[in-house]
């Protein structure tokens, strides 16, 4: 686990964080200018949520904070202090075992290089939550801001379906997803 | 990514706000949802020496009182969005706020943020403009009323003073006998509009009694279109595509997304499909009615229900 490297401090402007980190509680000191992905990324060691665009418009970095989706480049760490921050590599079972969800991607080849997947996995995550069937438009519609360089999108759609299905047949909270919906 | 430090400085309360942003002057920006201020200072827009958090300041609610909807400054899109009193009262800002970027801003920012960052293409300062809000600011000790309209001076500039937060926005409940319609046109979903119209009709025995046409993303700031605006008093349905073309005062802006010529043209469509939706709504009776559906109905993370045609919906995401 990193604790400095790039930002190896004194700055000035240091703050002190405390976050739980899918379940885990993790407290560092750093910049108070950092937004929450580079903190995650950079101080806290969790690299799946990717920079992209900086901007908020490519969802590659997405997690969600005290239950609501975000872009994490563009949410200030210190404003979230104290929050719980889901990332896609929470969604795991302890044993490293995929949840339904993320099964689903790895059957559809729904990643090529990878990069834009942690966010769609949280996109998707996010959307099935409420459990409320999603046609595949709605899906297409709500992924809107949520960019992939390399699939061209249908296999991702494929994906989302199919782990829908599955729910549906086994019960909404069915799946190691429970995790990461329980907040 | 390599943004400028600055020092983080959460305030308290209101007036502890105020007084951290009056000390610091130029150098102070307060942060509330940030999702225009962040992506500025990610890409060296912007920079500043301190940056205030007002986002833990008691301004979140949402009640209706004496015919008045108020909202607070710090209330969120997606709970503008989903609120059953936003759909019922004003149902135009429900749905705008449903177009605002993705699921993701939605989740973070806010309506004192978007109103105070005045970008002319945003959703919500154009229905506000269209709707004839109040918007409150306070700077820690007195409050004072602004007319909605005249919120935005230009491009990303307000008449607010350096130590003044919007604290709430108080807009008229909508009225018997009156329709509403929001449309834009984006070039892909959650873009920049390209153009974008609020309308408020009321309408009696199928004739235009009043008319409040705003557009966005096509001047400086939310425009009132009084050119049509002023046509509008008295016309039947049949008459209102003609009418909708009464633009001479707009001048639209050049840019990345789209040239003056291009915005001109749709944005007379807008308003012609605006108005001729506004009028059927009036028409229904029950002007609520129909907004509470469409908050029903798009009330889940997808958004933007009632996005226009012609935005790309569909395509490359
Ligand atoms: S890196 Fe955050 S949205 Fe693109
Ligand atoms: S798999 Fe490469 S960007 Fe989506």
């Amino acid at each position: 686990m990193t604790s400095g490297g790039a930002l190896a401090g004194p700055f000035e402007n240091e703050v002190t964080l405390s976050f739980e980190v899918n379940g885990r509680r993790v407290t560092r000191r750093g910049p108070g200018h950092l937004s929450l992905l580079r903190w995650l990324r950079d101080l806290v060691g969790v690299t799946d949520p990717k920079y992209g665009c900086g901007e908020g418009v490519c969802g590659s970095c997405a997690v969600q904070v005290d239950g609501q989706v975000v872009s994490s480049c563009i949410v200030l760490a210190a404003q979230v202090d104290g929050a719980k921050i889901e990332t896609a590599s929470g969604m795991c079972g302890d044993d490293g075992s995929l949840s339904g969800l993320q099964q689903a991607f790895h059957e559809h080849h729904a990643a090529q290089c990878g990069f834009c997947t942690p966010g769609m996995l949280m996109a998707a995550a996010s959307l099935l939550e409420d459990g409320r069937h999603r046609s595949r438009d709605e899906i297409r519609e709500a992924l809107h801001g949520n960019l992939c360089r390399c699939t061209g999108y249908g296999p991702i759609l494929d994906a989302i379906e199919a782990a829908q299905a599955g729910r549906e047949a086994t019960g909404p909270r069915a799946g190691s997803e429970t995790k990461l919906v329980a907040g | 990514m390599f943004v400028k430090p600055f020092r983080y400085e959460r305030a308290e309360d209101l007036a502890h706000a105020c007084e951290i942003l009056r000390s610091h002057g130029d150098g102070a920006k307060a942060i509330a949802g940030g999702q225009s201020l962040m992506p500025m200072l990610n890409t060296g827009l912007l920079d500043c020496e301190v940056l205030v958090d007002i986002s833990h300041i008691d301004l979140e609610d949402v009640g209706v009182r004496d015919g008045y909807l108020e909202l607070g400054g710090l209330v969120r899109h997606a709970r503008l969005a989903s609120d059953s009193r936003v759909a019922n009262s004003q149902p135009l800002i429900a749905t705008a706020a449903r177009h605002v970027g993705n699921a993701r801003v939605r989740n973070r920012g806010t309506l004192g943020g978007s109103l105070a960052h005045a970008d002319p293409s945003a959703e919500l300062p154009l229905v506000m403009t269209a709707i004839g809000a109040k918007v409150l600011a306070s700077n820690g000790s007195e409050v004072r009323e602004i007319a909605a309209e005249e919120l935005a001076t230009s491009f990303l500039s307000t008449q607010l003073a350096e130590d003044e937060l919007v604290v709430a926005v108080r807009v008229p409940v909508l009225g018997e006998g009156w329709g509403w319609s929001f449309n834009e046109i984006t070039r892909r979903l959650g873009d920049f509009a390209v153009a974008a119209v609020a309308v408020l009709l009321r309408t009696a025995e199928g004739k235009v009694l009043e008319a409040r046409v705003a557009a966005g993303a096509v001047g400086k700031t939310p425009i009132r279109l009084g050119g049509v605006e002023a046509a509008l008093s008295g016309a039947s349905r049949d008459e209102l595509a003609e009418r909708a073309q009464r633009l001479d005062e707009v001048d639209p802006p050049s840019d990345s997304n789209a040239s003056a010529a291009y915005r001109k043209k749709v944005l007379g469509v807008l308003v012609r499909r605006s108005l001729l939706e506004a009028f059927d709504r009036a028409g229904v009776g029950e002007s609520g009615a129909g907004g509470a559906d469409a908050a029903e109905s798009g009330a889940g993370e997808s958004g933007s229900g009632e996005s226009t045609d012609g935005s790309g919906r569909g395509e490359g995401q």
